[in-house]
This record gives structure tokens, C-alpha cells and sequence, in this order.
């Protein structure tokens, strides 16, 4: 105010000076100052007669209007984030202008824990992925738009139904009980799930990864795994901005697989009838008479479409900013009967309600409809993927009369679990039904400018609802329903003090404290119920049932409660340090262990800030960083150190009675998991910052690991669980981005590439943890192993060494004791990959522009759990790849692929199944063009861009069935990484949609 | 929140100078008691606080059920492994290659050792109960004393089914139940316990179970006459057989037609005379009988939810299944023709039968693991053994299973009885043993039978036409045990042949 009073004032004194020596000259300019990014009219720009202290700024629509004293006059156009423009005057009254955008990416603030930072003063490793990227193509999860974007982050879809789950590891896997899954942080507040699935892609304006300890150790006990910050889109005071987005998409299968036909697969069993000494099957008439039979995945696939809108309204004033958002999503599945729909509604408000509180609110609510099919795992047909490959050729799913064909029964020697698949397709469903709300809301105060005191809450709450009904025509059913529900509630109360000052010029020091209360309450009820009279009610009258079946309920929860503190000091800019600590107490763990003390430290040098470093022009900016901290793991469920009882029931005459007993792990005493990292970084920028390059080396170890100790099975306690145990991963990351081009042409790159390497380094006594046994009748074992000195998950199974005489396999007797068992078994493969990369592409020339997104994965094996019963269980007439047809053992072919066709023949997991799962696939490849609207002059559309797209077009792979991009068993802690179990094959998309700003 | 509260309180303080230091007062306040809040409370039962109404420990002794019962034991993968080992049939599938009496492969290794985990749950909550229920606070001593006895009845029939299929094993007592590393126990001492568990049930067990399914003393005593019978000491077998002979307690069910035996047998049946110790089942998805989906092909519909089919026998190469008189009952009532895909003659077991049962594991057949029949038989060759050749009443006893097979009333004479004159000390036990045989189809019991008798090769010979190999008789200690009890050797301390 004072300011412009006495702006007023000069104006009118040299007004009135002009006055006096000759007014006319005095004129006046107007005009309309504008964005060069995307033509919105730009608020508070500083409009300034050069040399003199005459000026103005623009105001809400962004026009100015200044007099002027003579025609020799410049004005210089300024705000922060644009280019200086100057203007001379000339004759003009008239004077429109538009600034560039500042490519000013090092002063650029990025988000870290409990507050803000310029990247230039980071000093641990962060990755960040901004709106751009994360909304390139349509995804069901936002996680996987992360994928290959962020150096050493590993996104692996576990398989590719819609709503499935996605795995995430940044820098390696640490734990084997507890979760491997970084902590996902929403605007602040930690949520306690593995999976975001509440927000929609179009609702986030950053994603920022922490990769290092320095970085994460402020989330103490949660960060050991990384942390994941999402930051949502906020207003901006200005004009109101509406954004419009639409795109529809077609989803196909990949490839099929090549099975036998129907004469093949006749030809095929009459060989191991005669291999058996049984009857042929088929007389030579009925093989000729078969010709090309059914392909039965042609009833379980089909072309699936995907669509996704959002529409973003944002705007504000100086002292209140909102942003709404609201969305859809729905995708239809290529396997029949699934699909994955999402709503959302996202409401934002930030608002000053005086000149030292401030208030801000924000609320997200999600509705999502989730639908499967029982289409993976299972043996001898006994699931829907299973089914379609081992259904026998020379039937259709019907028979004459129109009823299914009951195919455990169509032929008496077959598999007597074989569905037809037309039952999981039209007479069972699973849903899932799910309410998401996350709330927020913060109250800042600033006494003094130096110091924010914010106190916030937040609560997230999700209500999931499952019902699962199969109808009394599925083969072999009487109707069976079954309910299930869970609620969970997670309450946050967070009290941080923020004090930012900067001393004598040169000392800059910022610091936080706080402390929070996390609170996550799980509750859970079900039902079920066998034997309908009829199917209309499904699963809404279970007490109808025949046969009920028990209810179950479940209850849990558990507190959180931190202490934490950062100080973050920098000198002139080219010293940093930065410093904090953490002491989390969890109601998990036993009495005397419940705090964890997590502290962590990093330096960082600004080398390119030093004078000797000014003298080489060609480099922009140089940092070097070194970090080391502590976090950890919470791990265990709540109430795992109690021995609680189990109930259960038993029968007596012909009704049920009550049990109780504790389970078979034995509980311990047990304390946090603590990962130790050491990490050094070189962040770089070259030529103007047309290159940036950042390289990082850590090493992470986890002591105190939760291993499950195993106890001979005798005690009735099969195992306990004890802090013994560390795992060490140990790798290195590159990232580069670079404005190849700049100009009327423009060519952006960038690219990551991580090497991680894992290693178990002591489990308890030296002990192995076998994986899971899987049991697909054919075998029955494990395939994954974690020990000493090798990578977690690593398959461990016997080596083939070829055929015998009669064309079974052999294996390698390795001790040399002259029996084949357990102590024959050796490493065969590793889950982990050697290397991953992406590389993305941006080119653009006039209001063209084309995007390509390259991901990848190097180096890491895939166990094909699906060919051990597919392409060796004989004997039941199931179909198989046409290739066991092609290639198998006859006394004329000795070194054929596959075995004898015979029933005796057997199989165990051995290095058969092993193969290379390196893939290289092009992820995205776009094709936009930004129409042109001002030219066209359409004044209601800020701006609009229309673009076709292709997701998953191409992949580069030698991996033999559908998709090396699986993981069956996956999930948070599993041990049994990397294997394929009739996994629902990933499918390329083509999009098309339209992007519009009002 | 008390925290929220002093922030707030603080925020009033527009002093500069107050602000830090009471910052860090109330942090420190806070350091002191928030413990209270990390303390958990779940809504479930613990340990500590357990065992000590009536009604806790008769929950805690029907845990000792659940294991035996499960699909995984007792329940299903047991009697279906040892139905692969007969001579009046064959397994298929996974269960093939046990008919050739050489051993267990990698598949059936597994299902073992999931048996022997089971076995010894049931036997830590067995332990559970021996230890915690004589200190219970509000149990009378009564209860106590019959809870405890069937506990060590329980325990006492879960060692002998450990030790008849592994020899002998490590043996696990409330005294030593929370050790982890136990050497294997001799046979001998294995028994000396079984015994003595199964002398103190007979006297604290009650006449009449309080619910069918639970034992008596004559449960009690009708598993000791079982063990004296392996055992080789055929006197007291006899004598204890005879004391639940003589109760008058059970009777055969009556029989005129082959059909009858459901009556036995079926679904539907919640009790008879004939049971004297049952593991019972209802016709929920959990809580049924699993062996019976072992039995049937899908088509067949004899069982609600399909079946596995992994047993059958052929009449045309079966010399058991040839030279049964059709005239016997239980061949017409226990066999159905049914082609899968193994030649014209197969046949497939329908013992046991359940068309309405909804899942895998809800056919509501009990499991007859001791039943008058059984008793009777065993008499019969006791008293003949322990004597020097057949007495009258051990011929009566067969003769009474024998009129009831053919549909007569079992205790009148009648034409198709075995005469006493005709048969000698080992041409009757031959007779007893090739009963039992016909009588305990399906029932898991013709195996341990054949062991016990020592005629395990000439008559697997003369049956399926096999050699049975020694490897064969006992099953290896599963790697869940070996590995991890550093009392074991996993060289010597393994069965032969594994």
C-alpha cells in the first residue's frame, strides 16, 4: 500500500513536472501480458517504465494500464518464473506481451518429508515424476505409470488383471516377514495401505520418490523400503481453470498360445495308450474324421475396451486457492467377466484466513467396483486359464441339446478337475466393492515469519465389501455364497513447528520438530452358505442356505507414536548438511522393545557454487552428496508376540462344538528391523542445463531381520519368529535428461538405468527359509529358498540330465550318494534381475508432438509353474502346446525337448522350467497434436490436444508363454517371487483421447 | 489429546522468548507417558489366562480332534495312503506308484509329513490339556480328572498310529513338551506310555460318552486290546476284548440285503450300536469326512462334490477281489463297476457314499476307527493264538461278522457258518485274517493288519502278484523334523531307504 501511494504520488509529480514543461507528450499504454506456456493471462506481472520508478502490475485478467512519459520509453515486463521482457514503446498505446516460461529447473521445489526444499539444496537421493509423465496413458493404478520412470524403482505388475496388484521395490528387496512395499504418502498423510488406489492419475501434480536413508529417515520406522510422496493438484490465485480430459482404449491379448489341434491331440494320446499298453483310444477313422477341432481360448478371451475421464477445476484468489477434481475410470478385462471400474471426487481447499493462520482441507472419496474370475493357479484344468489350455480340442463348450458340456466326464481316462470354462464365465462371479475416503485437514500459524506451527489431522477410511457366488448349474454345485467384509480406519494427528531463518546473509538453517499419532483400526465380518434352492437371491440371503457355514469376525489395531526433528543448514548455498531424527513407539512389538531410534545425517557440496568451478562455464551445476541413516521396518502384525488362542470347531454326534488352542507359531519377543544406508550421489547439469545427469551408489543393510525360525514340527509349534537375520542389497543408479533440441524443433530424452544386487548375508543357525510348497498334483514342492550368501527368492530345485532309455527324464545325482532327493538340489535360477531401465522420448515440432516410453527389465528368471502340468502331465488327455507334439521323446528322437508321452512319466522342479524373463517393451508410444485454438481464434478454449496412443505395442522378450512381466505369487513379503502360475496375461492398448483447458 | 491441548495453549504466548523452551518441556512431558498407549489389547482369548472352568478345558480337549480329524490326516490323506497299500486293490494317479510296494516317492514324502505334523498338533494340545487342566481355578475335581483322561486317551491313540507307521518316535509328554531337540524313543518305552495312558482313560473315562464321538472306558479298552494284538500279546488282547464283549455295550447292526450297510456306513447315520470310537463328521464345508471324495469318479454322483477316484480294483486281475463269494454282502454293497479308462473290469469302492455333500470336505460318513466288527475279529484271533487253536467262543465271534455279512442274524446259528472241526490253529487265523479283510475295506486298517500278522508278503503276493519291498513298511521322518531337531541324525536317525 505504501508503495503505490507513493507510486501515485511520482506520477503525479512527474505528471504535474511534465505538466509544467509540456503535457501533451504524456501518453498512455495498455495491455494484456500473457503465459507463453499455455496462453493464460498472467496476474501480478511487473509492469515498470525502465529507469524511471514508474510502474504497475497486471491484475486479474492480466491487462495494465500505464502513462507514459515520451515515446523513447522501454517497459520491462518481470515475474518470478518467467523471462524478463523488455518492450520499447514506440508509438504504440497497445501493447500486448508474452513471457516465456523460466527454465529455471534447479530453483524448482520438490517435496520432501514435513516440508518443501529447492532441488539445488537436496542432499539425498530423490527421484521425481511430474503430472506429465504420470498421465501419459490411461492406467488403473498409479503405480504403474511410475514404471521405469525413476531409477530403482521396480514396478512390477504381479499379473495383468484389471485391479490387479502392483509390487513396488525401490533399491531391492530388505525384508522377509515384513512388508517390502515403500510407504505411500498422500498430501502428508502416511496411508496405511500398500496401494494408493484412491486417487485417480489426473488428480496428482508430482509424485516424488526417496530413495535414501537421509530422505526417508524422517518417516522413521515406516521408511526403510523408501517413501513415496504424492502430492495432489492445488489452485493457484488467478483465473479459474478448467481442465478436461477423455480417452477411450481397446485392449487385446497379446499372442495365444499355439496348442495341438484335434486330430494332433488324438494322434497324440493313441501314442501314450500305446506307450502305456493300453488300447488306443481313437480309431484312425475318428482321428481323420477330428480335422482342426476348438481352440478354447477363443471363449475366454476377447477384446476388452478401457475408458478414462477427469475433469479438474482450479482457480483462487490471493487468499484462497481450490482444486476440484472428479473422475472415471472403467476397464474391462481381456480374460471374460472381469473388469475394474474407479470414481472419484477430489476437493482441495487452501485459504489465508489471516495474515498469520492459514488453513487448508482436502478430501478425496473413491468408489470402486472391482469384478474377477477364478482365472489363475489350479491344475489339470481347474481354473479358467488352466481350463482353456488343457480343454480337450475335439469338443465345443456345448453340446447339442445347448446345455454345457461336462468335460470331467467327456472322456473316462481325462482329468477329472477339468471345467469347462464357460462355468467361470457365465456361473460364478466375485465382487469386490470398495468406499475410500482420505481427509485432511491442517491449521498453519505464523507468529513470525521465521516459525509455522501447523497442527493437522487426517483420517482414512476404506470399507470393502466381497461377494463371491457360484449358481447351481457350475458342474458339481448346490449354490455356494459367501460375504465378506472389512473395514478399516486409520486416524493421523500430526503437530510439526517449522523454523526458517537465514543469518548474516550467508547462514541458512531451517528446521522442524514434531510429533504424531497414528492410530489403524481393522475390523472384519463373513459369511457363507452351501446349497440354494435358487440362484435369484445370490449372495443376498444367506440364512436360506441348506448347509450355513460359520460366521467369522476379526478385530485389530494398532498405535503409532513418533517423535521427530530435521535440521537443514546451508552455507552461501554451496555447503549443506542436513541432520535428523526419528523415535517411533509401536503398540507391535513386546514390552521393552516398543521404541525404535532412527537417526540419519548427509552432506552436500555445491561444487559448481565455488569460484574455481565459475570458470568452467560448461558446467551448469554440480553437486556432491554423501548420506548415511537408519530406519525401519514395523513387520509384524499386531498381536504376533501374544500367545493368543485360536477357536476353531469340531464334531460331536452331528453337530459342532467349540475348540480353542494357540496356533502353530510360537510367539517371541521381538523388536524393530533397522536398515543401515549409506548412500553417495552427483547430481550434474551441463551446457546451460540442457544436461542433467544424477548417479547414486548405496549400500543398504538390514540387521535385526524377522526370520522365521523353523522348530521341528514334533513341538506342535511348527515355527517362531526371531529378530535374526540381515540382508544386504548393494547397488547403483544413473539417470540423464537432456534437451537434445531445443528450438522450432524440440527433442527431450531421458533415461535411468539401476543395478541392484541382494544378498542374504546371515539367517538364524543358517538355517534355509524354503518358499511355499505348491501343490499341482504332478509336484508338489518348493521353488524358491532364501540362504546365506545368495539373493532373496532364489529358485533352488534339481538339474536334468537328459533321458533314459526309455525317455524319462534323469536327473543329476550331485552328492553322488546314488539317490535323487533333496540334497541333489541346487540353485537354478534368480527371480532378481540384473538390471532395469527405461528411456522416454519426447520430439515436438509445431503443434506435433510424439512421445515414446521404453521400460525394461534385465537378467531376471521366470519360473514357468504353468508348463510343468501343461507340457508333462500325460495321461489326462489334457491339451498341450503343439510343440510337445512336435518335439518329444521317441526311440528314434532321443534328444527331443520333452520326455516319453506316457502316464508314469514324472517330473520335478528342476532347471527345465527356468527361463530368461529379460524384456524390453515399449511401453507408451503417443502421437498428439495441440490444436492451434488462438490462431482459430476459439476464445472459450485455453487450450486442446488430441492424441492417439499405443500401450504395450511391442515387447522384446525370449520368454516363451505369454508375459515374462509376472509374478503369481508376488506380493508384499512373498518369498516365491517370480513364477508364473497361469498368471492372466498383460494386453496391448490403443488409445485414443483428447485433453482440453478452458 | 493432551498434546493438541498444550500446542494450543502455547500458541496464546505471542513471546518469542517463552515459545522454545516450553516446547521442548512438553515434548519431554510427553516422553514419560505415552507408553500407556502402545500397550494391546485384543479381543481374543490368551494362554496365560486360560484353562481354568470346565468349559475352557472341554474346549481346549476338542482341539485335540481337529487335527486327527482334518483332511490332511486321519480325515483323508491316512486312510487314503494306506487303501493304496492292499491286496484287494490299486491306487491311481499319484497314489499308483504305491502299489508297487517299493517305497514313497517325492509327492507322497509330502503327504506324510503333513500327517506327522498333524499327529503331533494333536498331541501338543493333548499336552496342553495333561499340564494345564489339574491346575485349572474353578474346575471341580471331577472334571479335571475326566478331561485329563481323555486327553491321554487321545495322546495315547495318536502315538500308536505314529508308532505303527514310523516306528518309534520322539516322544513328547507334558513334562518335556516346551523342548525342542528330543532324540527318537525306543518302540518299547513308546508303548510303556501308550499303555499307561490307555489303563488310566478306561478307569476315569465314563461308561457312556457324554456326546457320541467322544470315548469311554470301553473306547479305552477296546484301542488296548488293539495294541496288546500288535504287540503280539494275544492274551491280554483276548482278555480285554473280552471285558467290552462281555458289557453287552454294542451289537452288530442287522443286515438283510446288501443295501443295508448304509446303515452302517451312510451319510445320514449319526450312530449305532456298533460304535464303539468314531471320528465323526457333519455335512459342513470344513467339518466333513475327505477320504470318501478319494472313492468316487465325478460321473458317478455318489459324492455331491465329484472325486479324485485314486483308489479301485479289477475284477478280472485281482485274486482277492476273484475268489469272494458273490454271495457275501459287503463285495455287492462295497463295489461298483466303473470305467476309467484302465480296462472293462474296474472297479471303484462305495463303502461310503454321500450324494448331497456340497464340497470336498463336507460328506458327512463318520470314520469308524473302532467298531464291534473289529472287536470281534480281533477276539477270534486272540483267543485262538493265545490258546492252541480256535475255541468256541473265537469261532463264534467270527461266525457272528460272518452271518451278518451274508444278511443272517448274527447271533443265531445258521447255514453259512464256519464249522470249529473244520479249521486248525493256523488255518483259523488264515480265516480271521482274510475276514477282516473283506470286512475292513476302505476302512484303513488292512495294511497295519498285514504288518501285525507278518503275512504281509505272501499275501500282497497272492493278491496284486507284488514284491513288497522293507523300505516299504515304514515312512521316512519328514525333512520338517530332521532339519530342525539338532537331536536327530538325518543319516541314522532316518527309516531305511530314505
Amino acid at each position: 500500500m505504501k508503495q503505490t501511494v507513493y507510486r501515485s504520488l511520482s506520477v503525479l509529480l512527474v505528471a504535474l513536472g511534465i505538466g509544467a514543461s509540456g503535457y501533451a507528450q504524456e501518453r498512455r499504454v495498455a495491455g494484456k501480458v500473457t503465459s507463453g506456456a499455455d496462453n493464460a493471462p498472467l496476474v501480478g506481472v511487473n509492469v515498470a517504465v525502465k529507469g524511471t520508478p514508474r510502474g504497475t502490475t497486471t491484475d486479474a485478467s492480466g491487462t495494465y494500464a500505464l502513462s507514459v512519459p515520451s515515446a523513447d520509453v522501454t517497459l520491462v515486463f518481470s515475474a518470478v518464473g518467467y523471462v524478463r521482457q523488455e518492450q520499447a514503446v514506440g508509438t504504440r498505446t497497445t501493447l500486448d506481451v508474452t513471457l516465456a516460461v523460466e527454465d529455471r529447473q534447479l530453483d524448482e521445489v520438490v517435496v520432501v518429508g514435513y516440508g518443501t526444499v529447492k532441488k539445488s539444496d537436496l542432499t539425498g537421493s530423490l527421484a521425481q515424476v511430474k503430472a506429465k509423465e504420470l498421465n501419459a496413458f490411461p492406467v488403473p493404478n498409479v503405480l504403474q505409470a511410475l514404471q521405469g520412470r525413476a531409477a530403482g524403482v521396480q514396478v512390477v505388475q504381479n499379473n495383468g488383471a484389471p485391479g490387479a496388484n502392483v509390487s513396488v521395490r525401490i533399491r531391492g528387496t530388505n525384508s522377509i516377514q515384513g512388508s517390502n512395499e515403500p510407504l505411500y504418502v498422500v498430501d502428508g498423510f502416511p496411508t496405511a495401505g500398500s496401494n494408493p488406489t484412491v486417487l485417480n492419475n489426473s488428480d496428482i501434480e508430482s509424485i516424488e520418490i526417496l530413495k535414501d536413508a537421509s530422505a526417508t529417515a524422517i518417516y522413521g520406522s515406516r521408511g526403510a523400503n523408501g517413501v513415496v510422496l504424492i502430492t495432489t493438484k492445488r489452485g493457484k490465485a488467478g483465473r479459474t481453470n478448467v481442465d478436461f480430459e477423455t480417452s477411450f482404449s481397446q485392449q487385446t491379448l497379446r499372442k495365444k498360445l499355439e496348442l495341438m489341434n484335434a486330430t494332433e491331440w488324438a494322434t497324440f494320446y493313441n501314442e501314450q495308450a500305446v506307450n502305456d499298453k493300453i488300447a488306443p483310444y481313437f480309431t484312425q477313422d475318428q482321428i481323420n474324421g477330428f480335422g482342426a477341432g476348438y481352440d478354447w481360448q477363443d471363449l475366454i478371451f476377447q477384446k476388452a475396451p478401457m475408458q478414462n475421464h477427469a475433469l479438474n477445476i482450479s482457480g483462487g484468489t490471493e487468499k484462497t486457492q481450490f482444486s476440484v477434481g472428479g473422475s472415471i475410470f472403467k476397464q474391462d478385462g481381456i480374460v471374460i467377466g472381469s473388469g475394474y471400474d474407479r470414481y472419484s471426487l477430489r476437493a482441495n481447499v487452501n485459504t489465508d484466513i489471516s495474515k498469520k493462520f492459514s488453513f487448508n482441507v482436502g478430501t478425496t472419496l473413491t468408489r470402486i467396483n472391482l469384478d474377477r474370475r477364478n482365472s489363475s493357479a489350479g491344475n489339470r484344468g481347474g481354473s479358467m486359464i488352466a481350463a482353456a489350455l488343457s480343454a480337450y480340442p475335439i469338443f465345443t463348450p456345448y453340446n447339442d441339446d445347448g446345455s454345457y458340456r461336462i468335460l470331467a466326464a467327456a472322456i473316462p481316462w481325462g482329468s477329472n478337475v477339468l471345467v469347462n470354462p464357460i462355468n467361470f464365465i457365465n456361473e460364478q462371479t466375485d465382487q469386490v466393492r470398495s468406499n475410500r475416503g482420505l481427509a485432511n485437514a491442517a491449521l498453519t500459524f505464523r507468529p513470525i515469519p521465521e516459525i509455522a506451527i501447523r497442527i493437522s489431522g487426517g483420517v482414512e477410511n476404506g470399507d470393502t465389501r466381497n461377494d463371491a457366488y457360484t449358481t447351481r448349474n457350475f458342474v458339481n454345485s448346490q449354490g455356494t455364497a459367501s460375504v465378506s467384509t472389512d473395514q478399516q480406519m486409520s486416524v493421523l494427528n500430526e503437530n510439526t513447528v517449522t523454523f526458517t531463518k537465514t543469518l548474516a546473509q550467508d547462514h541458512n538453517i531451517s528446521a522442524v520438530a514434531g510429533f504424531t499419532y497414528q492410530e489403524f483400526l481393522n475390523t472384519s465380518v463373513s459369511g457363507s452358505g452351501v446349497g440354494f434352492i435358487s440362484d435369484q437371491s445370490e449372495t443376498h440371503d444367506l440364512g436360506a442356505a441348506i448347509t450355513p457355514g460359520i460366521p467369522q469376525s476379526g478385530y485389530s489395531k494398532a498405535v503409532l507414536e513418533s517423535y521427530l526433528g530435521r535440521v537443514n543448514y546451508s552455507y552461501k548455498g554451496k555447503y549443506l548438511l542436513t541432520a535428523s531424527f526419528r523415535a517411533d513407539g509401536s503398540s507391535r512389538y513386546s514390552a521393552g522393545n516398543k521404541w525404535g531410534y532412527f537417526p540419519s545425517g548427509a552432506l552436500a557440496w555445491r561444487v559448481s557454487e565455488e569460484g574455481f568451478m565459475k570458470k568452467i562455464p560448461f558446467i551448469s551445476d554440480l553437486k556432491v552428496r554423501v548420506g548415511y541413516g537408519e530406519t525401519g521396518s514395523q513387520a509384524i502384525n499386531p498381536y504376533a508376540t501374544l500367545n493368543q488362542l485360536n477357536s476353531g470347531k469340531t464334531v460331536f454326534g452331528d453337530a459342532q462344538y467349540t475348540t480353542y488352542a494357540p496356533g502353530t507359531r510360537l510367539p517371541g519377543n521381538l523388536k524393530w528391523e533397522t536398515t543401515a544406508q549409506t548412500d553417495v550421489g552427483l547430481d550434474a547439469s551441463v551446457w546451460n542445463n540442457r544436461v542433467r545427469v544424477t548417479a547414486d551408489y548405496y549400500v543398504k543393510t538390514t540387521r535385526d531381520l524377522l526370520n522365521t525360525v523353523q522348530l521341528p514340527s514334533s513341538l506342535g509349534f511348527t515355527s517362531t519368529i526371531q529378530n535374526i537375520g540381515s540382508i544386504q542389497n548393494k547397488g547403483f543408479e544413473f539417470s540423464v535428461d537432456a534437451n537434445v533440441l531445443t528450438g522450432a524443433f524440440r527433442w527431450d530424452v531421458g533415461g535411468n538405468i539401476a543395478f541392484n544386487r541382494n544378498r542374504v548375508l546371515k539367517l538364524y543357525n543358517g538355517q534355509d527359509v524354503l518358499g511355499s510348497a505348491i501343490n499341482i498334483t504332478v509336484t508338489n514342492d518348493f521353488i524358491n529358498i532364501l540362504r546365506e550368501g545368495q539373493p532373496v527368492g532364489a529358485f533352488y530345485g534339481f538339474v536334468e540330465k537328459g533321458y533314459n532309455e526309455q525317455g524319462k527324464i534323469v536327473y543329476e545325482d550331485l552328492n553322488a550318494d546314488g539317490a535323487i532327493n533333496i540334497r541333489d538340489k541346487t540353485f537354478i535360477g534368480d527371480p532378481n534381475p540384473d538390471f532395469i531401465y527405461g528411456f522416454n522420448s519426447t520430439m515436438s515440432f509445431k503443434n506435433f508432438e510424439l512421445t515414446a516410453f521404453v521400460q525394461g527389465s534385465q537378467g531376471n528368471d521366470v519360473f514357468n509353474l504353468s508348463s510343468v502340468g501343461q507340457t508333462l502331465d500325460y495321461g489326462f488327455g489334457l491339451n498341450m502346446p503343439r510343440e510337445v507334439y512336435l518335439n518329444h521323446w521317441t526311440p528314434t528322437n532321443t534328444t527331443a525337448k520333452y520326455p516319453v508321452i506316457s502316464r508314469t512319466t514324472q517330473t520335478q522342479i528342476s532347471n527345465r522350467f527356468v527361463e530368461d524373463g529379460s524384456y524390453l517393451r515399449l511401453r507408451t508410444i503417443q502421437l498428439g497434436y495441440n490444436v492451434p485454438v488462438k490462431n482459430l481464434g476459439i476464445d472459450w478454449l485455453r487450450s486442446a490436444m488430441v492424441y492417439v496412443s499405443g500401450q504395450n505395442l511391442l515387447t522384446l522378450t525370449r520368454y516363451s508363454w505369454w508375459d515374462p512381466e509376472i509374478n503369481s505369487y508376488g506380493g508384499a513379503n512373498s518369498i516365491n517371487q517370480g513364477i508364473d502360475h497361469y498368471s492372466y496375461p498383460t494386453a496391448k492398448t490403443v488409445t485414443v483421447g483428447l485433453r482440453a483447458g478452458f | 489429546m493432551r498434546n493438541l491441548f498444550t500446542f494450543l495453549t502455547m500458541n496464546t504466548f505471542f513471546n518469542r522468548r517463552l515459545r522454545l523452551p516450553l516446547l521442548a518441556l512438553s515434548l519431554a512431558l510427553f516422553g514419560g507417558c505415552s507408553d500407556k498407549a502402545l500397550v494391546e489389547a485384543p479381543k481374543s482369548l490368551a494362554v496365560e489366562t486360560y484353562y481354568n472352568t470346565a468349559a475352557e478345558i472341554e474346549a481346549a480337549v476338542n482341539a485335540i480332534y481337529s487335527p486327527l480329524r482334518a483332511d490332511n490326516c486321519l480325515g483323508g490323506l491316512y486312510p487314503a495312503q494306506h487303501e493304496a497299500y492292499t491286496d484287494y486293490g490299486y491306487g491311481r494317479g499319484s497314489y499308483a506308484i504305491l502299489s508297487n510296494f517299493q517305497g514313497l516317492d517325492n509327492t507322497n514324502i509330502t503327504r506324510v509329513g503333513q500327517m506327522w505334523d498333524l499327529f503331533y498338533l494333536a498331541i501338543r494340545n493333548a499336552n496342553l490339556v495333561i499340564r494345564n487342566a489339574p491346575n485349572a481355578t474353578s474346575a471341580s475335581t471331577a472334571d479335571k480328572a475326566k478331561y485329563v483322561a481323555e486327553a491321554k486317551f487321545l495322546r495315547a491313540l495318536t502315538y500308536f498310529y505314529l508308532i505303527r507307521n514310523w516306528g518309534g518316535v520322539i516322544l513328547r509328554t507334558e513334562a518335556n513338551m516346551t523342548e525342542q531337540n528330543l532324540k527318537r524313543t525306543a518302540a518299547d518305552d513308546v508303548y510303556a506310555l501308550i499303555v499307561s495312558d490307555l489303563k488310566e482313560a478306561e478307569t476315569a473315562l465314563p461308561d457312556a460318552p457324554a456326546l457320541v464321538g467322544r470315548p469311554s472306558k470301553w473306547s479305552a479298552k477296546a484301542v488296548l486290546a488293539d495294541v496288546y494284538f500288535y504287540r503280539n500279546q494275544y492274551a491280554e488282547a483276548r482278555d480285554k476284548a473280552d471285558e467290552v464283549m462281555k458289557s453287552n455295550k454294542f451289537s452288530l447292526v442287522p443286515v438283510t440285503v446288501a443295501d443295508d450297510f448304509a446303515k452302517l456306513f451312510g451319510a445320514d447315520v449319526v450312530t449305532t450300536p456298533e460304535e464303539i470310537f468314531y471320528l465323526k463328521y457333519t455335512r459342513v464345508n470344513g467339518q466333513g469326512f475327505n477320504l470318501v471324495m478319494f472313492a468316487h469318479n465325478p460321473a458317478a454322483r455318489l459324492h455331491g462334490a465329484g472325486g479324485f477316484f485314486a483308489h479301485y480294483t479289477d475284477a478280472l486281475t485281482n485274486n482277492v477281489y476273484k475268489n469272494w463269494d458273490t454271495n457275501d454282502l459287503r463285495k455287492t454293497y462295497g463295489w461298483y463297476k466303473w470305467n476309467i479308462g484302465l480296462g472293462a473290469n474296474s472297479l471303484l469302492n462305495k463303502k461310503f457314499t454321500d450324494p448331497a455333500a456340497p464340497t470336498g470336505s463336507a460328506a458327512a460318513n463318520d470314520y469308524p476307527l473302532y467298531r464291534y466288527a473289529d472287536l470281534l475279529l480281533l477276539y477270534a484271533e486272540a483267543a485262538s493264538r493265545a490258546g492252541s487253536g480256535p475255541t468256541i467262543a473265537a469261532m463264534e465271534a467270527l461266525n457272528q461278522v460272518h452271518r451278518r455279512a451274508y444278511g443272517k442274524p448274527a447271533n443265531a446259528p445258521s447255514a453259512v457258518d464256519f464249522k470249529l472241526a473244520d479249521y486248525n490253529a493256523t488255518t483259523f487265523v488264515e480265516l480271521v485274517i482274510r475276514e477282516r479283510g473283506y470286512e475292513t475295506q476302505y476302512e484303513g486298517k488292512r495294511w497295519p493288519d498285514l504288518k501285525r500278522s507278518g503275512k504281509f508278503r505272501e499275501l500282497i503276493k497272492a493278491g496284486v502278484g507284488k514284491d513288497v519291498a522293507d523300505k516299504h513298511l515304514l515312512w521316512p521322518i519328514p525333512i520338517s523334523e530332521l532339519n530342525f531337531n539338532t537331536a536327530l541324525d538325518p543319516t541314522k536317525d532316518q527309516n531305511p531307504g530314505y
